[in-house]
């Protein structure tokens, strides 16, 4: 009976203690945020710095998430059309390959690849700064390491994302209509003429807004776990993966309640 | 001489590690003050509790009569921007060239910082070649040098210098040394420098002070290091394994 009880305790122990951790780790993440959104509202900025995180987030993301958009949009057409046939309902593929375009696959899987580029970046640069004492010198050089570093990054992934998204959503459209026009026998206006028409205001808003909500999670992610590494070579790789999975999952999460919020009814 | 930096019973841990158990220590203004002690004694988080950089647990650090312990935003930032520290590493910023790097904490027009920038490099000894460099280009020696430029670009009251000669080889540690004793002399900064190199400490030091465990546990002028009558000091000065201090070796 003792031997019962014991095991009982030793699991709700092991159990509180897991849950203790994920709160700590929930407390010390809105605590970063807040710091971070404090010096984003409110001056000195570092336009230079500002400027060089768009160019990295944004410009140099642009083809890895283009050729995802083209080659899902594709994909997808492919794919409506083999189910669609099914149905009779083939000539669904420009509307149906629009709004899953638009509302999900363009926003989602841009925002997992800048996440797995960008975030992973962010880390591994802020973590060999942490470990390398560089985050110190900086406040040793009257230098706010949260402005200078962690608000710049931020306030670029939310400011671009929703343009990369944009032209990701343009290029998975295109990836549609290839395939469909090249080898499904569509014609090329009148599958223009579909998409145009299925495709709402709200389903672009919605993208552009989970776009700028995924930026945010990519950067604060990339940040809090690069800015707060330790361990040397083994803690910036150990934070390089958490950033990675943890803007994964939010992103994952944040599509899911900003899309049940817009289209739930 | 007055006050410039009083500790009295700094107490700091991490999770179970106990490092700084009350540290008390003076250091007068426009003096150079060597600490000595082996690793993980609690040197470099010493120097940390006083730029605010880490918080102590308990005790008092005064700068100028000023307590630090509890400062935030401006005021914290008003303090730190009173130091200049020499990082162990150097602490460069790998994405900007070296003349950047100097003149970082400076203001002004880009002209006038890059001329700041090569005015500094000269003190450290380093030509206007350099400043065009990233630190990745530079060699060990260079990039010590470079770091000593940056700390002293702001003409701060104060510099910190961790470890300064570390990883260097003997001539470029004594150049070092050179222009460390140097600069406290000719631009009467206060300084304080963390050391295990014995050669460092009999040319840079004004006054020594010896932590162990965390706590400082012998404290004069340097000229009495050889006769400090302190087995801790004795052990360290002499790099004797046996004595005092025991290393937690497992015996094979």
């Amino acid at each position: 009976m003792s031997s019962l009880l014991s095991n009982i305790a030793q699991t709700l122990i092991a159990l509180g203690s897991v849950v203790l951790a994920l709160f700590a780790t929930i407390g010390k993440l809105t605590r970063f945020a807040g710091v971070a959104i404090g010096r984003i509202v409110r001056p000195p900025w570092y336009p230079a710095q500002l400027f060089e995180q768009m160019l990295i987030i944004g410009y140099f993301s642009l083809p890895v998430v283009g050729l995802t958009a083209l080659f899902t949009g594709s994909a997808l057409a492919q794919q409506i059309y083999i189910g669609g046939s099914r149905f009779n309902a083939a000539s669904t593929v420009p509307a149906v390959t629009v709004i899953g375009i638009v509302r999900e696959l363009g926003p989602v899987l841009g925002g997992l690849m800048v996440a797995g580029r960008v975030a992973s970046a962010m880390a591994a640069e802020l973590g060999t700064m942490r470990v390398t004492e560089q985050i110190d010198a900086l406040t040793t050089l009257r230098t706010d390491p949260f402005r200078y570093l962690v608000a710049p990054r931020i306030i670029a992934a939310v400011l671009v994302m929703p343009l990369l998204v944009l032209v990701s959503n343009a290029l998975g459209v295109m990836g549609g209509w290839l395939l469909a026009t090249q080898r499904l026998g569509f014609n090329s206006a009148a599958y223009l003429n579909t998409t145009a028409q299925y495709l709402e205001a709200d389903d672009v808003i919605s993208s552009m807004v989970k776009a700028g909500v995924f930026g945010f999670f990519i950067a604060l992610m990339g940040c809090y776990h690069g800015y707060n590494s330790s361990g040397g070579a083994a803690g910036v790789g150990r934070a390089t993966t958490n950033a990675v999975v943890s803007a994964f999952i939010l992103i994952l999460l944040s599509n899911l309640i900003i899309t049940v919020i817009v289209f739930g009814g | 001489m007055s006050v410039k930096i009083s500790l009295a019973g700094v107490h700091k841990h991490f999770g179970p590690k106990q490092v700084l158990r009350g540290i008390d220590l003076e250091v007068q203004t426009g003096e150079s003050m060597v600490i000595i002690g082996g690793s993980g004694t609690g040197k470099s988080v010493m120097l940390k509790c006083i730029l605010g950089l880490v918080h102590p647990d308990a005790g008092s650090i005064l700068v100028d009569g000023q307590p630090v312990i509890g400062l935030k935003g401006k005021a914290l930032a008003a303090h730190q921007s009173r130091f200049g520290m020499l990082f162990q590493g150097g602490a460069l910023f790998d994405s900007l060239p070296v003349w950047r790097n100097i003149s970082f904490a400076l203001s002004g027009p880009a002209r006038e910082r890059r001329a700041a920038a090569i005015d500094n490099l000269a003190r450290v000894g380093l030509g206007a070649d350099v400043a065009d460099l990233r630190p990745n280009e530079l060699s060990g020696g260079m990039q010590k040098r470079v770091a000593l430029a940056r700390a002293i670009a702001a003409r701060p009251e104060i510099i910190f210098f961790d470890e300064p000669t570390t990883g260097l080889d003997p001539i470029m540690a004594d150049v070092i040394n050179d222009l460390i004793r140097g600069l406290v002399t000719e631009l009467g900064i206060t300084a304080l420098t963390i050391t295990h190199d014995m050669s460092s400490v009999r040319k840079i030091a004004d006054e020594v002070a010896m932590i162990h465990e965390g706590r400082i546990i012998w404290h004069g002028p340097r000229d009495s290091l050889d006769s400090a009558e302190n087995p801790y000091v004795d052990q360290f000065i002499h790099g004797r394994a046996e004595g005092p201090i025991k290393m937690p070796l497992r015996k094979l």
